[in-house]
């Protein structure tokens, strides 16, 4: 059985990661596929309170301690077919995971038996999320309509970009990777868009890693969307991504804001439960099922590019 | 960008080259919205002034692709690997013209003008005996080549030829070739029924004779 590792992060926090990873979770387990949700947001578990359970203390914290396998962390859910792992910490401990922790992790996940992994990240483009994202097999990022949160995910872009090139490249060919980079933001020069074109002219770099981030698309999803707008912000970043980074992004879909979310999390109920028969509920299926077709969506990409 | 990249006007809407047209103003509505006004799309990445050429670019783009004769010329020359000034949206468009009025022409050809002639015109008048050799005077005396005459009257110049040499195995059934006569001379501006009858007489008696 083949196993599919959805990681879903965002540049910045309170986007509504966990609400749709929850709820990508549930929808899945609802088309009868065996799933599974990590929390992984180990600054700011909440999982758990999105599918109304308890928090509990053996959580992945013990895993990543090497106190216990992942296996025995393993909780059940509302639903028979959705198994979760919580993510709560002691807060006074020390909650910080490397890279290597990451990858350790992720290699535990591969040997479960579940068709799909759905890993929760916390906000931001750090090492560790960015480790994740390398290894998961669809990517998932979230931003909602706002700028603030537009301005990080161009920041999380970059930062995913820069990783990917430097996985590729010495110490010293990074650094002056980076001060490029930092040049071409400083002093832009007139009529000269691509990022990918200046990096190749002033840093001698190569981008044959840039067809391999092809072959894997970032999915975006924009959630929260008040307006149709916000809902064509998506062909927006998609655009701009093409112009400014000579990167491809797929436009997952949207996700409408619904005042009724805000009351099932204050209800401790999964919105998807509480009102099954929704626009939203409805938003999250077309999520769900482009996702687990998106082997046919990378390979429709790398015909056209 | 490049300034081969800059006239790549597929890349520029972000489209495939095969897509049907409907997506081309789908692509290059949505371009619009993000490249101008202040859509958070742009935001910390294109300043207004970078913003505001690459709209120059999505309209021009769209002013080429959005119009089906143009985006048609602009694909034929893309094949061709023209060099980059052929594919600005002004060279198309003077070239679209050109094409336009060439085809023109063609379906009416400029008659030349032919100097009137008082003795020529005055024995084409009293002449009775219509034969070809009669009638090639008449068209060389109108300056008109069988290629331009074949235009008007859409007869083949082959048959033309024929008519004048008045040479039977070339020419259909005498049926149609009175038809074809009586077409040149309207042409020619001649009393129609009489140099049908004479040339017919004749071409009967030629057909006769051989």
């Amino acid at each position: 059985m083949s196993q599919k590792i959805f990681a879903v992060g965002a540049g910045k926090g309170g986007v509504g990661k966990t609400f749709i990873s929850s709820s990508l979770a549930l929808t899945l387990a609802k088309m009868n596929h065996s799933v599974l949700i990590i929390d992984f947001d180990l600054a700011g578990a909440n999982v758990h309170t999105n599918l109304g359970i308890e928090p509990h203390n053996s959580s992945i914290q013990s895993f990543l301690n090497n106190e216990a396998a992942l296996v025995n962390l393993l909780q059940t859910t509302s639903l028979p077919r959705l198994s979760m792992v919580q993510g709560v910490w002691q807060e006074w401990e020390h909650s910080e995971c490397s890279s290597d922790q990451g990858r350790r992790m992720i290699e535990e996940i591969r040997k479960l038996p579940f068709e799909y992994v759905i890993i929760d990240l916390g906000p931001g483009a750090t090492p560790l999320n960015l480790e994740i994202f390398a290894q998961a097999d669809e990517k998932i990022l979230i931003t909602n309509a706002e700028p603030t949160s537009v301005e990080k995910t161009y920041r999380f872009f970059e930062a995913w970009i820069l990783n990917k090139i430097s996985e590729n490249s010495t110490p010293e060919a990074y650094l002056q990777l980076k001060n490029t980079v930092k040049e071409f933001r400083a002093q832009k020069k007139k009529g000269l868009f691509s990022f990918r074109k200046y990096l190749n002219i002033n840093a001698g770099i190569s981008f044959d890693h840039f067809d391999e981030l092809l072959s894997q698309p970032l999915h975006l999803i924009v959630n929260g969307c008040r307006s149709h707008q916000d809902q064509d912000l998506g062909f927006g970043i998609k655009s701009v991504c093409n112009k400014y980074f000579d990167l491809q992004i797929d436009y997952l879909g949207h996700v409408d804001y619904d005042n009724a979310v805000w009351h099932s999390i204050i209800n401790r109920e999964p919105f998807l439960i509480a009102k099954p028969f929704t626009k939203l509920s409805a938003q999250f299926l077309s999520l769900a099922k482009s996702l687990i077709q998106s082997e046919n969506h990378a390979i429709g990409y790398k015909d056209v590019v | 960008m490049e300034l081969s990249a800059r006239y790549n006007y597929y890349d520029i809407l972000e489209i495939n080259a095969h897509c049907p047209q409907h997506e081309v103003t789908t692509a290059y509505e949505r371009a619009k919205q993000t490249y101008s006004g202040e859509n958070p799309a742009i935001y910390t990445m294109f300043k207004e002034e970078e913003a505001r050429e690459l709209l120059k670019l999505v309209e021009e783009a769209y002013s080429v692709l959005g119009n089906k004769t143009l985006r048609a010329l602009y694909d034929e020359k893309i094949g061709q690997k023209r060099p980059v000034a052929d594919l600005t949206f002004e060279s198309l468009q003077t070239e679209s013209k050109t094409v336009l009025t060439s085809s023109a022409k063609k379906s009416s050809p400029a008659r030349a003008d032919f100097v009137v002639d008082e003795a020529l015109e005055n024995e084409f008048k009293k002449t009775t005996q219509w034969d070809g050799e009669m009638l090639k005077k008449v068209r060389e005396y109108r300056k008109l080549s069988h290629e331009a005459l074949s235009e008007i009257t859409k007869i083949s110049s082959y048959y033309l030829h024929a008519l004048e040499e008045m040479d039977p195995k070339n020419l259909p059934a005498s049926v149609y070739v009175r038809g074809y006569v009586s077409q040149v001379v309207k042409v020619f501006g001649l009393d129609e029924k009489k140099v049908c009858d004479s040339y017919m007489k004749l071409f009967k008696s030629s057909i006769e004779n051989k």
